[in-house]
């Protein structure tokens, strides 16, 4: 089905959730955007949390699509889009905060890239940030528009941290089924929660398109979410709360880890383990934890995700790994002593290359590891096999005997490599090197992706280095396929730079349209 | 919206539109389209409400156009706005310089070239009124710090040569005018000058014996 023709009835129905707590003033330009989409078979589901009332705004449009839920007391975000997901009916579900908007493609496109284009459930587009001056009768001066981040699906990173905007977003309803609803405990970071569920169950299909924009008022911000983020504490306990989120299984997409958490007995060293494995593993876990029955009956585990396991009063560590391992679900499993130091991506580190090269009777030494505080995580039926052949040896004995080769991790197989690079030609460009930051960017682009972002920046890097036929080359290429407001001010310099002062006004011309948005003035 | 750190400062983000806005004026007053000039620097100016430069704009496009009161208010303007904005000094004194008034736009190109001693403008501005006022000394020291950073510029090479000339250097200007043809040997200005200086020079040594 061509996109053209999806602004048809036929096409499957998509719900739109726009929740709405006071900043009314934005929501008419908001509900405008949905309102006037090229698609036209969609539910727009507003959801009054309390706050200022909107009736009049939504009453104005008249619009028989729009679902119209007017709530007083006010009951947070997740509790809000909870709502709207038990009443929507849409194929697709997709959202938008109050104070964002919709270019009029975006509702098409992304149906377009799901229905015709990938089997992913999910699908995201780019955005435009867009930075603006609150004026004193509440109109928004808009100063800037910039795609901060326009970054290909990765689910490391996804768990670690988000990397798609909420708005941007449209996935499958009866995802909702496997994912749960959103979780109203929390009161930031609500998005992140939702896509970092969503992609234990499917890939994302990254649009490189931007079909819309996110409002960043100057100075302080407004936004709920970013006052919450102010307290450090509560900010970190959300932070956890999402993390240790266990969707129900089947995970299709995510191979699960068991910690096997072996200690003598129940002390503070024990104790200190698991806190810091609680607060620095960000890749979906579950720990065991083998201890007496004395120590069980004392045990008071402060932390998700733990199952214990009871042994011999005296167990060997071997025997305890063995305890465990009769239950451990995940496809990898983790050994680690009490007292191993535990710091962030201490376990991510040597389980991504396991989980790039699986199937190679190979486990990975986890970087701290010494010979007095040993750790090693493998594949689960690996390390059964070892233990089932050589059950009276140590864990590294029996490793050794079945053939299954340890070793350390290389510094090429850690995650995170398109960041480190970013970082360090980001690094670069501080200490003036922007010719080698420019060669690095290119480099990323080549090799990890997000071609049209990297190239951008690559040709920035190459404008500051004085290197203008490089900048020229790459930002030519950019404004050919998909022009943003920054690649056209880049080439109009670079035109201007050689006195062609006529093709740089057609560019800059082109960039203040983007800016003035005068296609996005809806009445 | 909860996304990961994207490495950019919010202070580097804010300001696209008005560089967006001040580029298309200049690009607009370099194609002699003053007023779709005006019309972007006024906004440029509404956005960044603390830069000099689109007030400097505004008195480049009242300049051209003969506006010399609206000229001299917006390169005010910008001067107040920052007071180390070269281009604002030399807008005014281009301003007293079309005035007639060549005392102050004498004052104000030597105060532009104490801020920027590499801008042509002011330099071939400020031989300019010094030839009006038959003042040279620190119009000589302002074209040899020029010349020092701009070693091939002929035209300024040639400027200086007249001016040892005036201050009767003929030695400084005969080697200075010999380099300007050694650069340039259809430079028929700087040929009858030479001629004029070795004629001079001749005199003096038939003086001196």
């Amino acid at each position: 089905m061509a996109v053209e023709n999806l602004g048809a009835k036929s096409g499957p129905l998509v719900s739109v959730l726009i929740p709405s707590y006071n900043r009314s003033e934005y929501l008419h330009t908001a509900l405008a955007s949905v309102v006037r989409q090229d698609y036209s078979n969609i539910e727009i589901i507003v959801i009054r949390d309390g706050g200022d009332p909107i009736d009049g705004v939504v009453r104005h449009f008249n619009d028989p699509r729009i679902i119209f839920i007017d709530r007083d007391d006010n009951r947070g975000k997740g509790f809000t889009l909870n709502e709207g997901l038990a009443r929507a009916a849409g194929k697709y579900i997709c959202y938008l905060d109050n104070d964002d908007l919709y270019y009029r493609h975006h509702v098409c496109t992304l149906v377009n890239a799901l229905e015709n284009e990938t089997d992913c459930l999910v699908a995201y587009t780019d955005l435009y940030r867009t930075y603006c001056r609150i004026e004193y009768d509440g109109t928004r001066e808009v100063l800037s528009k910039v795609v901060e981040v326009s970054r290909d699906f990765d689910r490391f990173v996804m768990l670690y941290f988000n990397h798609a905007l909420h708005v941007s977003l449209m996935h499958r309803r009866d995802l909702v089924e496997k994912i749960g609803p959103y979780n109203e405990q929390l009161n930031v970071l609500i998005d992140w929660d939702l896509t970092r569920k969503l992609c234990f169950f499917t890939d994302f299909y990254h649009v490189n398109e931007v079909t819309g924009e996110y409002y960043s008022p100057v100075g302080e911000s407004d936004r709920v979410s970013v006052r919450r983020r102010k307290d450090a504490n509560d900010y970190l306990r959300n932070v956890l709360r999402i993390r240790t989120t266990r969707p129900a299984k089947p995970w299709p997409k995510i191979n699960d880890v068991s910690i096997i958490c072996v200690g003598r007995k129940l002390n503070q060293q024990i104790a200190g383990t698991l806190a810091s494995i609680w607060r620095h593993t960000f890749y979906p876990y579950k720990v065991y934890l083998p201890l007496s029955q004395a120590d069980l009956a004392r045990l008071d585990v402060g932390m998700p995700n733990v199952a214990t396991v009871a042994v011999e009063a005296g167990a060997s560590p071997s025997e305890c790994v063995d305890a465990a391992l009769a239950g451990c679900e995940g496809e990898y499993t983790v050994v680690v002593p009490d007292g191993f130091e535990i710091r962030e991506f201490w376990l991510e580190d040597s389980l991504y290359g396991l989980i790039e090269s699986p199937g190679r009777r190979e486990g990975f030494e986890l970087e701290d590891s010494t010979d007095k505080l040993w750790a090693v995580v493998l594949e689960t039926d690996d390390l059964r096999d070892a233990r089932r052949r050589f059950p009276r040896a140590s864990v590294r004995e029996s490793l050794n005997a079945a053939g299954i080769k340890v070793r350390r991790v290389q510094p090429a197989e850690i995650p995170f490599q398109f960041d480190q690079l970013l970082c360090q030609s980001e690094t670069a460009g501080r200490d003036g090197n922007w010719a080698q930051a420019g060669l690095m960017l290119e480099d990323i682009a080549g090799r990890y992706g997000n071609e049209l972002w990297m190239k951008y920046r690559a040709a920035e890097a190459y404008f500051k280095a004085g290197e203008f036929d490089k900048a020229c080359e790459l930002v030519r290429q950019i404004n050919g396929k998909k022009p943003t407001v920054d690649s056209l001010l880049l080439e109009a310099r670079l035109k201007r730079r050689e006195k062609n002062f006529r093709p740089a006004i057609v560019l800059l011309e082109e960039a203040e349209r983007m800016l003035e948005g005068k296609e996005l003035v809806w009445t | 919206m909860d996304m990961i750190h994207s490495n950019i400062s919010e202070q580097e983000n804010t300001t696209q539109r008005y560089e967006v806005l001040r580029e298309l004026g200049d690009c607009y007053a370099s194609v002699g389209s003053c007023e779709q000039a005006q019309r972007c620097y006024e906004k440029a100016a509404l956005l960044g409400p603390d830069e000099a430069d689109p007030y400097v704009g505004l008195g480049v496009v009242a300049l051209e156009q003969g506006l010399l009161d609206d000229a001299e208010i917006a390169f005010r303007v910008a001067c107040r706005l920052d007071s180390a904005s070269s281009k604002a000094y030399a807008g005014l004194a281009m301003v007293a310089q079309e005035r007639s008034d060549y005392k102050q736009s004498f004052d104000m190109y030597l105060r532009c070239l104490e801020l920027d001693t590499d801008n042509l403008t002011a330099l071939l501005g400020l031989f300019q009124t010094s030839c009006k006022m038959g003042s040279f000394a620190q119009v000589i020291h302002y074209l040899e710090v020029y010349l020092d950073m701009h070693p091939g510029d002929g035209s300024v090479m040639f400027s200086l040569a007249a001016l040892y000339v005036k201050e009767g250097r003929l030695a400084e200007a005969e080697t200075l005018l010999r380099d300007v043809l050694t650069l340039n040997p259809d430079n028929v200005d700087a040929a009858d000058l030479l001629e004029e200086v070795e004629h001079g020079l001749a005199g003096q040594r038939q003086a001196g014996e």
